[in-house]
């Protein structure tokens, strides 16, 4: 209990730090759209007035601050000027689809890291483990930036996948299996960007933690019962090493929103990246501190899960043993 | 002692590929900025040996291009005019590695400009601003790392010689560094900053955002090392004669990390070069005509320009020797500083 | 047995009836009203039938014709759901009769008696008459509605005022003579009196007709009425059967039964739609995008409608030096209030390059602020002078500056104390045309010894530094005139004008041209004759490339495209580019119309 409360601590210390943080970079930005508000014919300048008042622009830092805090804690995140609606519904709908893409990437990543990752483990110095290094190695020099922007120039020249965007014209008049279809093949390259991306780091994690294990004099003498291979394997050695790949989970779900801003740019996907990158150049300002909040909180969730659940999976951290 | 093996070829490949680099000014033709209001987005040209009546040409050879009819960006070769290139040409200006002022380049052409790897919307030869733009995205990369180091040597020495309150501060200001989505807060930072700069100070402002992120994870390595060898004998020694904490840090402890920092720095490198680029990329890196590999990339978001023009992706390629160098490098010291683990064991090759 | 049948007989009478009703063709004619006095059109007949999709670079922000001051709300009302009592032809740029049918101009120009047309009704079904125009003009002059159109509708500083005579005829009163009166009333939307009185009398008129109005509560005398909206994906117009204008066979305009426009958000996914037949037109094409669809025109046609009326410039903060100012840019200052300064920037300037480049060969270089787009106010007298560095070299001499040798080696100019001369020129960031042409520029000036920084910036904080803080420069900017007339673009030309980009909202005019130019657009605000006005406002066109405040660079042509089965599709190089003549577009073939 108290190991859950300390992170718990931490978790929400995290968190009034980072929005600290945004908060201040974002009001020293120099110029405000309250000016340019001014500019609009359609705003009448008691609204101009009533707005900045209600802002509080001319309030000291500490005290915006607060309102702004207390504000969030009631749902409400502010009003985005470019867009002209409020922060939430905005940032609701980008996080939504850059979830879509972030999550099955994960998960693809992962089913993917898991079983390679072992068979290049218990197949150490031979072929598999050999050729799986090399295509290991090879996709890591190549960065996300230029994959994407070739997976780009793929699609467009051979016109087999949509360029950019989440679904086609006419979605909604689509039947179930042709909306599916549609949205898959808007998610297929971005998808297969982020996998590539991560993949190579998580299986060499994965060989790195399973290798570590094999060696383990418990696994011997469970061989030496006749125990299969596949059952050694998985049951056994990965349940072992689960340790090390937990905490990796964990950081995956906490970049869940943050990691694909470049391939959501370059791609074209309306996902949380380009809404902020837009805001940022824009000085939306609300806008910017609710998407790095919300990004940082995934982040801070992620890492905080990632402690449930080797609390939950490994006894040593239960009975305080193993050090973290 | 720990050995280093395999990582001095690495560190040779790197030295080959820096060295390339910084030697812009001689490999490359033209200046980065030069434009050629008449040749925009010209396709790389071919060198040929043999001209079109079948003689052969000891000396290789390019004919100059011209607007096909009727067109205003497509462009055909002149088969009229053969045009020699020349080797070790004198051509503009330059000062090597910022100091040596000199005259001479590698190749070059006395009557007409080649282009290589084509040009691009301004007519500026590509091969000239891939070799200028490493320069600013290597150095921004090489500076970055180094000011992150520091940051990190300083922190992670500080919170793990003298812990208490000092350790506890500065890690939980690691771990708040380490939860920012990175990237979010170098766009951040960056687009926040004056826009009016010249290039310079751009540059220099751009490597300090960039470092000022990254501090984290180095520091809390060197952390653990220096809390390490805090307590070996050979420190409880010295302290024992009466040495101070300064000379204790600099000479016994810190050369402890000499490993931890090397491997870092030949983690984050490629990193920081990476930064650099999505952030010329994005728009908010060092501004025109300054190249940068990740401006170059730039004029790829055009969809016409994806589309007709594919030499102007060649850029995103430039990146990858030296990538393939800092890994290989990485691996190779990881490699070693795990070799003592390593040889405890008895293989497991049973599976 | 029996029941059954009986059953299925009636069954499938029912059936019959219903699929009858459902598939048969959309009534195109409403029932036309003996005394309805139409607009005949002339040109090609067309089909009925068929729906148009168009993309939309943003959504709109509302439908409300008197508030709305964004870019897509103005292409949709003013494109497809409006009409005005008299309008300009987009393709001749003159005026013609719309909702009056015809008007009398009295001898003092101070009166415009208008006669409406009989027995015409509003897309609900509603009458139109005299008292729809008595309400609409209250409302756009209404201070505390803060219409868009207001300050338009203001002569000799006063509003214009407007009585009915009869229920078809109503009589404007102008303070002062206007002399592009008729022009005055295009893009002026005639409101349902009997939908929005009631809001405006509870004060509620700007808050009505957004987007989420539901299709019965709007109402207009456009060729399409509102059918429905849907969030961040489109808006379907539907067909107005009541419009009053018809083809010259009798047929109720307009052909289509539907207009859709779709969100696509960036330039090159309209592009990409477009290619793949999703929208049928597209326009405000840049020359890149125009020459890759050019070179697969496949079941689209791209056509080049000549130079518009948008025009490219670089300026110079010409602003009096304040307290804020830093005395770094007071200096600057100094140089930019150099009229030789000023002209040999212009003699240095590259301006085929910027058309070759940019615009792709398909624009004009200009000299002056008028483009070629705009050939009855153009004064062709003004000097077009080639690109001469030396000439250049040669004014900035004159002006008390000299060359050293820079670090590099190249030529470095510096003032009369010795500084360096460098500067920023800002663009938008986001438009990159402009950011193109500042690269360009650069490299001109670099050939003088001056050493200019191209500084892309977000476009509000652009504004706020042209317009509030004066903190900056130079500028690269461009403007598109709304209209084909010379007091189009008074605002920027008037030295009180808020858009007078170099030094906007002046009280008293700071220079003795400035002065001269206020006086010359007075007089051609209130000339009647055309030769009076083309004559000051040649003579404004003058003044202007004298002294050079702006810099004129370039002009892009209109570049737009279609699919080669829509018909009567022209063209025009004014807004809106290829919905101005929407209700005689058709599809030649049945395609569109059996498309889902």
């Amino acid at each position: 209990m108290r190991y859950f409360l300390r992170r718990l601590i931490q978790a929400a210390f995290l968190l009034t730090g980072v929005s600290i943080l945004t908060f201040l970079f974002s009001t020293l930005a120099p110029g405000n759209y309250f000016d340019e508000m001014r500019l609009n014919p359609q705003i009448s300048p008691e609204t101009v007035a009533a707005l900045r008042a209600q802002y509080q622009l001319d309030q000291p830092l500490p005290l915006r601050y607060g309102r702004w805090v207390n504000s969030v804690l009631h749902g409400e995140m502010g009003f985005s000027f470019a867009y002209n609606s409020p922060v939430r519904p905005l940032l609701w709908t980008r996080a939504r689809n850059t979830l879509l893409l972030t999550l099955s990437a994960t998960l693809i990543a992962w089913a993917l890291a898991l079983p390679l990752g072992v068979l290049s483990a218990a197949t150490r110095g031979r072929l598999p483990d050999r050729s799986l290094s090399w295509a290991t190695a090879a996709a890591l020099v190549i960065p996300d930036l230029v994959f994407a922007l070739a997976l780009l120039i793929l699609a467009v020249r051979s016109g087999w996948f949509p360029t950019g965007g989440i679904v086609s014209v006419g979605f909604e008049s689509l039947s179930p299996i042709q909306k599916f279809l549609d949205l898959a093949s808007h998610m297929a390259l971005p998808v297969l960007a982020l996998v590539f991306s991560a993949l190579p780091a998580l299986l060499r994690h994965v060989r790195a933690a399973v290798r570590e294990v094999l060696d383990a004099p418990f696994l011997r003498a469970a061989a030496s019962h006749g125990i299969p291979r596949r059952i050694l394997l998985y049951r056994y050695a990965l349940r072992a090493a689960a340790n090390p790949l937990i905490s990796l989970f964990g950081f995956s779900i906490g970049a869940l929103l943050s990691g694909s801003l470049l391939v959501e740019v370059v791609m074209s996907w309306p996902g949380l990246g380009p809404l902020l990158l837009e805001s940022i150049l824009a000085r939306d300002l609300y806008v910017v501190i609710g998407g790095v909040l919300f990004s940082t909180i995934f982040l801070v969730a992620g890492n905080f899960l990632a402690d449930i659940f080797i609390y939950w999976a490994d006894p040593r951290i239960r009975t305080g043993k193993a050090a973290r | 002692m720990i050995r280093y093996r395999g990582w001095k070829q690495w560190l040779l490949v790197l030295a080959v590929l820096h060295g390339t680099i910084a030697a812009a000014g001689f490999l490359a033709p033209y200046d980065p900025t030069e434009q050629d209001r008449e040749h925009p987005y010209l396709p790389p040209m071919k060198l040929h040996l043999v001209d079109s009546q079948g003689h052969f040409h000891f000396r290789p050879f390019f004919y100059a291009l011209h607007p096909r009819d009727g067109s205003l960006d497509q462009f055909e070769e002149s088969s009229g005019q053969v045009q020699p290139l020349g080797f070790l040409v004198s051509g503009r200006p330059y000062r090597l590695l910022g100091l040596v002022p000199s005259r001479l380049h590698l190749f070059g052409a006395q009557t007409s400009k080649i282009y290589l790897l084509g040009s691009d919307a301004y007519g500026r030869d590509q091969l000239s601003r891939i070799l200028y733009g490493g320069q600013i995205s290597l150095l921004a990369g090489l500076l970055g790392a180094g000011l992150t180091l520091c940051f990190g040597v300083l922190i992670g020495a500080t919170a793990g010689y003298y812990g208490g309150w000092r350790d506890g501060l500065l890690m939980r200001l690691a771990e708040l560094f380490v939860a920012l989505p990175w990237l979010y807060l170098l766009l951040a930072l960056r687009a926040f900053l004056p826009l009016s700069v010249r290039p310079v100070q751009a540059f220099f402002l751009i490597v300090l955002v960039i470092g000022a992120v990254g501090w984290a994870r180095p520091a809390r390595l060197v952390r653990g090392v220096v809390l390490s060898a805090k307590e070996r004998d050979f420190v409880r020694a010295a302290r024992g004669f009466g040495a101070t904490d300064g000379y204790l840090l600099r000479r016994h402890i810190l050369p402890e990390t000499s490993s931890v920092i090397l491997t870092q720095a030949a983690i984050l490198v490629p990193q920081f070069v990476l930064a650099e680029m999505t952030l010329s990329f994005l728009g908010l890196g060092v501004p025109e005509p300054t190249p940068s590999w990740g401006s170059l990339l730039a004029s790829l978001e055009q969809y016409s320009v994806l589309v007709s023009y594919w030499w102007m992706y060649l850029p995103a390629l430039a990146i990858v020797p030296f990538f393939l160098g800092y890994l290989g490098l990485a691996s190779a010291l990881q490699q070693e500083i795990s070799v003592e683990k390593i040889e405890g064991k008895t293989g497991g090759d049973v599976w | 047995m029996e029941a059954r049948f009986t059953f299925g007989r009636w069954f499938g009478y029912g059936l019959l009836t219903a699929a009858t009703i459902l598939f048969s063709q959309p009534v195109t004619a409403a029932p036309q009203s003996t005394n309805e006095e139409l607009l005949t059109l002339p040109g090609e007949i067309g089909k009925q039938g068929g729906r148009i999709v168009v993309s939309l670079r943003a959504e709109p922000k509302t439908l409300n014709p008197v508030i709305a001051a964004d870019t897509p709300s103005r292409e949709v009302i003013l494109g497809a759901m409006q009409a005005d009592l008299i309008h300009i032809n987009r393709a001749t740029q003159l005026t013609e009769p719309a909702l009056a049918k015809s008007w009398k101009v009295s001898e003092d120009g101070l009166q415009y008696t208008l006669n409406l047309r009989n027995g015409l009704r509003f897309s609900d079904g509603q009458p139109f008459d005299a008292d729809d125009i008595l309400f609409t003009f209250r409302v756009y002059l209404d201070e505390n509605v803060h219409g868009t159109q207001r300050d338009k509708l203001i002569v000799g500083d006063k509003p214009i005022a407007v009585r009915k005579v009869d229920r078809e005829t109503v009589v404007f009163q102008l303070a002062k003579p206007y002399g592009a009166g008729e022009r005055l009333f295009d893009g002026v939307t005639i409101l349902p009196r009997h939908l929005l009185e009631k809001p405006y009398a509870e004060g509620k008129l700007s808050q009505s007709w957004t987007l989420a109005t539901p299709a019965n509560q709007w109402a207009g005398l456009g060729p399409f009425r509102l059918k429905e909206y849907l969030a961040g994906q489109k808006l379907v117009l539907e067909r107005n059967p009541y419009y009053w204008k018809q083809d010259t066979k009798g047929n109720r305009l307009p052909y289509l039964d539907e207009l859709v426009f779709l969100f696509v958000p960036n330039a090159d996914a309209q592009v990409l739609r477009f290619q793949s037949g999703e929208t049928d037109l597209i326009s405000r094409l840049s020359a890149d995008n125009f020459s890759l669809l050019s070179r697969q025109q496949r079941g689209f046609t791209m056509s080049d409608a000549g130079p518009g009326l948008e025009y490219n410039f670089l300026f110079f903060n010409l602003n009096g030096p304040g307290e804020k100012t830093s005395p770094d840019l007071a200096r600057k200052m100094k140089w930019f209030r150099e009229v030789k300064f000023r002209q040999a920037v212009s003699q240095a300037i590259d301006r085929d390059a910027i058309v070759r480049l940019v615009y792709q060969g398909r624009g004009a270089p200009l000299w002056g602020p008028v483009t070629p787009g705009n050939p009855r106010w153009l004064n062709t007298a003004i000097p077009h002078p080639a690109r001469s560095l030396e000439k250049a070299r040669e004014l900035l001499k004159e002006a008390g500056f000299t060359w050293t040798t820079a670090t590099d080696g190249g030529p470095a100019l510096v003032d009369s104390e010795a500084k360096p001369v460098e500067f920023s020129i800002l663009t938008s960031s986001t438009n990159a045309d402009r950011t193109k042409m500042a690269t360009l520029i650069q490299e001109d000036l670099k050939q003088l010894g001056m050493q200019a920084q191209v500084v892309p910036m977000e476009f509000r904080s652009l504004l706020d530094r042209i317009t509030q803080t004066k903190e900056y420069e130079t500028c690269v900017l461009g403007l598109v005139s709304f209209d084909a007339d010379a007091t189009a673009d008074s605002n920027v030309w008037l030295s009180s004008g808020g858009n007078h980009l170099w030094n906007p909202s002046q009280a008293h005019p700071a220079t003795a041209w400035e002065a001269e130019i206020d006086k010359l657009m007075e007089q051609q605000l209130a000339a009647s004759k055309y030769d009076q006005r083309k004559k000051a406002f040649d003579r404004v066109q003058q003044i202007l490339v004298e002294n050079q405040p702006m810099i004129f660079l370039a002009s892009p042509d209109i570049l737009v495209g279609a699919k080669t089965s829509v018909g009567n599709f022209h063209p025009a190089a004014l807004e809106p580019y290829v919905l101005w003549n929407v209700e005689q577009l058709y599809f030649k073939d049945a395609l569109g119309y059996a498309r889902q």
